[in-house]
């Protein structure tokens, strides 16, 4: 996996890249966003296994905030304790700038891990306790949320007797009752059809527009890039990069080139990016997406007294992204 | 608060099959235990050559006010009914995993366990009434003197209220511990009996009657054994005697159990 999609070096290559060269768009005119979450330095042991590991950042306020990485990587664990549902080892978090209360988990919609309902009550009676619980929503906004999620032919039926999609989509409805201003929604596409996954992003999308803040945990990264405006990836509990998706996962130009003395083209290139790495005979260069002109390379390699016997421009795919930062 | 925690309880309650079928269960049961006693126990051994001399001393234990007493000690011992409720309705939050849900929407961890509380006094209640409804109408039946007084001696309302409180909280923390409805039952049950009956007996053979310090025969001794079940006047006397002091430890014992979950409750992971 490594050899294919590159080393841990290039990874703090690309991470510096989306430090630095931040596409100009998102430097324009956005409102400066308070943070919904923050987190800081969020450690906890499971045992002896270290789940999270001094894991930091902020959740601004209207943005879809995505939690990616690959199974096993924390992404529960983490949602589990700014729901105080599991105590972190260390470190603390903040809800608007307030420390986690009840009172400010009940202005939050959650879907934690599996839909978590009374298997001898409807969807109707499970959402009345959660109603019950939460303070939000009402019965005109039960019927209402049942309608949005397809359940309400079978408001009626007892949970035990639901599809796995349908008990998601019972667990999207409570996340959604009273329609709450922040969202947590854990792997929100579980068990889900295709058309059940389409529903969902386009939920989501619409709740986006309308000025929510989603925090949604997901191992699809098709499902991250579709729809989240920011992202933090975790691997093994570390934190390994995060901040606008553009940024994160933003596809980016290659461009492999090869001179009779590659040690000296890979000083030279070092001027035109931060990333550069001899692999085999020939030397890799990293620029941003759109950027990379292969006439000016072999120019400026030529003004430095390189000739070039190889020039060539690779397409990363988004896919490979994910592996070399997970990986 | 509190009623928005009772509210919750009892939409979780009101449509649980298990909580209606353990009232049906002890609606029959207590009305057809205290009169199979009334029959095999009292009035069939008024003529019996060790009891019948006893019986007949004593005024009827089934007619006011001895009927609250009575009525009482016989229902304790089906007390493993409405602890099968408890234990099953505490169990199944951790397997629906919905003890995280409650604190996801926003209970805290103390009003989760709160709530819990407030269902074992629930079951409590239900429990009591039923007893009060079969003590009340069996002292009617049996009560031929009109002087007597129906309400004298309900203070055994209230203490068997308060056996089944201490003893249901017993197995709620059985329940809380384990987290496994079908282990959990086990252990109650076959500790409920025959275990501690039997280390009951044992201590009271060899170890100066340490067994009444056993978590449930702590509450049992609230409500000494009527003298109906006993030939041992000594032996009687002395439970009788026994019973104030037990109504404290009783208290106590529940406390301690409560202060217990409620500390687990805060420190573990849900």
């Amino acid at each position: 996996m490594k050899k294919k999609f590159g080393t841990s070096n290039k990874c703090v290559g690309i991470m510096k890249i989306a430090q630095t060269q931040r596409p100009a768009y998102l430097h324009s005119n956005l409102p400066v966003m308070s943070a919904v979450l923050t987190l800081n330095g969020i450690t906890k042991f499971y045992g002896s296994i270290r789940a999270l590991n001094n894991v930091s950042f902020e959740v601004p306020q209207g943005s879809v905030f995505g939690i990616l990485g690959p199974n096993g990587s924390g992404k529960t664990t983490l949602l589990s304790i700014v729901l105080d549902v599991l105590k972190a080892n260390n470190g603390s978090f903040l809800w608007f700038g307030q420390p986690g209360s009840p009172e400010q988990r009940r202005k939050i919609g959650s879907l934690l891990e599996t839909p978590n309902f009374y298997h001898y009550l409807s969807a109707i009676d499970n959402l009345k306790i959660t109603n019950s619980i939460s303070g939000r929503g009402n019965a005109q906004d039960i019927d209402r949320i049942l309608k949005k999620v397809k359940l309400y032919e079978r408001r009626k039926s007892r949970f035990k007797s639901y599809s796995l999609g349908m008990k998601q989509r019972l667990a999207i409805a409570a996340a959604l009752l009273g329609s709450p201003k922040v969202l947590v929604l854990d792997e929100p596409t579980n068990g889900l059809d295709p058309v059940g996954i389409a529903e969902i992003r386009e939920l989501i999308v619409e709740l986006r527009n309308s000025g929510h803040t989603i925090i949604m945990a997901s191992h699809l990264l098709d499902e991250v890039e579709k729809v989240c405006t920011h992202a933090a990836i975790l691997k093994t509990g570390e934190l390994i990069t995060t901040g606008h998706v553009e940024e994160i996962l933003m596809d980016e130009d290659v461009v492999e080139v090869s001179a009779s003395d590659v040690n000296a083209l890979e000083n030279a290139l070092k001027e035109l990016s931060l990333t550069v790495t001899i692999v085999g005979n020939t030397v890799q260069l990293i620029l941003p997406k759109g950027t990379a002109r292969l006439e000016d390379i072999n120019s400026f390699c030529f003004n430095r007294g390189i000739v070039l016997n190889h020039l060539l421009l690779k397409k990363k795919r988004l896919e490979a992204r994910f592996f070399e930062l997970t990986n | 608060m509190m009623t928005s925690l009772l509210k919750t309880e009892w939409l979780k309650l009101k449509k649980y099959w298990a909580f209606w079928l353990m009232t049906g269960i002890v609606a029959l049961t207590y009305p057809g235990i205290n009169y199979m006693m009334y029959n095999e126990a009292y009035k069939n051994n008024l003529n019996d050559k060790r009891m019948g001399p006893i019986l007949r001393m004593i005024p009827n234990p089934f007619a006011f006010p001895d009927v609250w007493h009575t009525v009482s000690f016989i229902s304790s011992f089906f007390l493993f009914l409405p602890a099968i409720v408890v234990i099953m309705f505490i169990t199944n939050e951790y397997s629906y995993k919905t003890h995280r849900q409650n604190i996801i929407d926003g209970w805290s961890r103390n009003q989760f366990l709160l709530a819990k509380m407030i269902d074992v006094l629930i079951v409590s209640l239900v429990v009591t009434v039923l007893y009060t409804v079969v003590a009340f109408v069996l002292g009617n039946v049996n009560t031929g003197n009109t002087e007597v007084s129906v309400w004298s001696n309900t203070r055994y309302i209230g203490l068997f209220f308060l056996l089944n409180f201490s003893q249901l909280s017993i197995a709620f923390l059985i329940a809380f511990l384990v987290r496994k409805a079908f282990i959990a039952l086990g252990l109650f049950v076959f500790y409920f009996f025959p275990l501690e009956p039997l280390l009951v007996a044992l201590g009271r053979e060899r170890a100066s009657d340490a067994g009444r310090f056993l978590p449930l025969e702590i509450s049992d001794r609230m409500i000494p054994i009527p003298r109906m079940f006993i030939s041992n006047e000594t032996q009687w006397k002395s439970l009788v005697s026994q019973a104030n002091l037990h109504i404290v430890y009783s208290i106590m014992l529940t406390t301690v159990i409560w202060i217990i979950c409620f500390w687990i409750n805060k420190k573990r992971n849900l």
